[in-house]
């Protein structure tokens, strides 16, 4: 039996939790509450987990630290400062309904690939959004309205809704808005360009440089200059190849990039610390047999390393 | 159906303070055995999503779940006969005992806080303490739906 590709893992993964928050409110309609919550704070056997935004927004407004949910939001930080923002590609059900809409949008009306007209840097404006609307909540507002912003967030309460209580609520409608609005625009900016849940755990993977990332191995890449299969299957229009400059903050670790790569040089793989940790320990080994192969990427990472700092 | 009169989960503070912590995740109502709490509806960016009792529909009975699974301590665990969700008022023009001289007992039978927040005056005539904490339960049982529950938001 072969090995199942890393996007079938992760699509299954998807799904499942997809499923599961459909699945919730219902166990909970019988009586089965071991599980409840939504993508704002969740509760699994007694395991918090929670949106860190919500807990952010809960302390500056009350000036208080609730336990659980601070708990919670720190689960989710360090998962985020190992595995970087796999809660966007790998858990969000957001993000697959994105991800399924910019699918079907390039198969019903292909835009086509000339190198992605590039896109600016997304992650400016999600800060900007993030601090302006920290900023209502504590001055204006004085409770946690930041969390619908939480496209999660909607896609759980309204199971929660429909089922616990049979109400339809309206937020189907914003959800299927923005997406249709994503699949007309083709470059999933909810996820790229506004999402502030998303923010904290970028900063959170950010403060860590031996966090699981994608890494490039130049001297293995086959495809000639100007034909980027790899940056043609990110469906957040990122270059892989570039990873090391400030794509790197938006990548998700979704491993789309690699999947393709794999039929073609493989020099793209998903790595802890990918480039840099490789680096400096081959510095320090001296390493021959590692070192060959590895050149290229070695350069790169020196020189993403004194970027940073 | 939109209800203006509703009442918060047991252990929720003060109104301002209440919705200041509520993250709207509503494992409240998701725990709830009654299906007292259900999570507020409509274009309220403070107050959609944050859980309402109507006490009509069903009331508290005072089990104390909730607060033990609210994470963001919008309600806090306190013990039942600490709650301050609201006070019962009766009117006693409407009332069995007072207006038809007809014996019943069941708002003082069926209170959570038994002997505490209703008392029989005179061995029949029901009387609101100041113990009650505006779980609901009388008003949802008085066949004459003579008690009104205020909500503890509206008083203060």
């Amino acid at each position: 039996m072969t090995k199942p590709s890393l996007k079938f893992t992760r699509r299954t993964v998807q799904i499942g939790v997809a499923a599961a928050f459909v699945a919730i409110p219902i166990l909970n309609r019988w009586r089965i509450d071991k599980v409840y919550g939504n993508f704002l704070s969740f509760s699994a056997a007694g395991v918090p987990l929670a949106d860190p935004l919500a807990a952010l927004q809960v302390t500056v407004t009350g000036w208080v630290w609730p336990r659980d949910l601070w708990i919670g939001a720190a689960i989710a930080l360090v998962l985020a400062l190992g595995l970087g923002a796999v809660f966007c590609s790998w858990v969000c059900p957001f993000g697959l309904l994105s991800e399924w809409m910019f699918e079907l949008g390039q198969r019903v009306l292909p835009q086509k690939y000339e190198g992605w007209k590039t896109r600016s840097n997304g992650f400016p404006l999600k800060a900007g959004i993030f601090s302006l609307g920290l900023l209502a909540v504590v001055f204006f507002f004085g409770s946690p309205v930041l969390s619908h912003l939480s496209m999660p967030g909607w896609y759980s309460r309204i199971f929660q809704m429909w089922f616990l209580q049979q109400h339809v609520s309206l937020a189907i409608g914003l959800i299927l808005l923005v997406l249709l609005a994503e699949f007309l625009a083709r470059n999933r900016f909810w996820c790229r360009y506004i999402c502030p849940q998303a923010f904290l755990l970028t900063v959170a993977k950010l403060a860590d440089p031996y966090r699981l990332q994608v890494g490039f191995h130049q001297e293995k890449c086959t495809c000639h200059k100007g034909y980027d299969p790899c940056q043609e299957a990110c469906s957040l229009a990122l270059n892989p190849k570039t990873l090391a400059n400030i794509w790197e903050t938006e990548c998700n670790n979704c491993g789309d990039c690699v999947v393709v790569c794999k039929k073609m040089g493989q020099a793209l793989t998903l790595g802890f610390g990918a480039a840099a940790v490789r680096s400096r320990m081959m510095e320090k080994e001296g390493n021959k047999s590692q070192a060959s192969p590895m050149s290229g990427e070695m350069d790169r990472g020196s020189k993403a390393l004194q970027k940073e700092k | 159906m939109f209800r203006i009169r509703f009442l918060r989960p047991p252990g929720a503070g003060a109104e301002k303070d209440f919705l200041a912590r509520c993250i709207q995740c509503g494992q409240c109502a998701q725990v709830c055995p009654y299906d007292s709490i259900v999570l507020g509806t409509g274009f309220s960016l403070t107050r959609s999503g944050t859980p309402l009792i109507y006490p009509r529909s069903v009331p508290c009975y005072l089990c104390m779940r909730c607060p033990e699974v609210c994470p963001s301590e919008a309600l806090r665990p306190v013990p039942m006969q600490d709650v301050k969700m609201g006070k019962a008022d009766l009117d006693r023009s409407l009332c069995f005992v007072y207006a038809e001289d007809v014996i019943c007992r069941v708002c003082f039978e069926l209170c959570p806080l038994k002997g505490r927040a209703v008392i029989h005056t005179s061995g029949i005539y029901p009387v609101i303490t100041e113990h009650c904490v505006g779980c609901g339960v009388c008003e949802y049982v008085c066949p004459k739906r003579c008690i009104t529950t205020i909500p503890a938001w509206f008083t203060t």
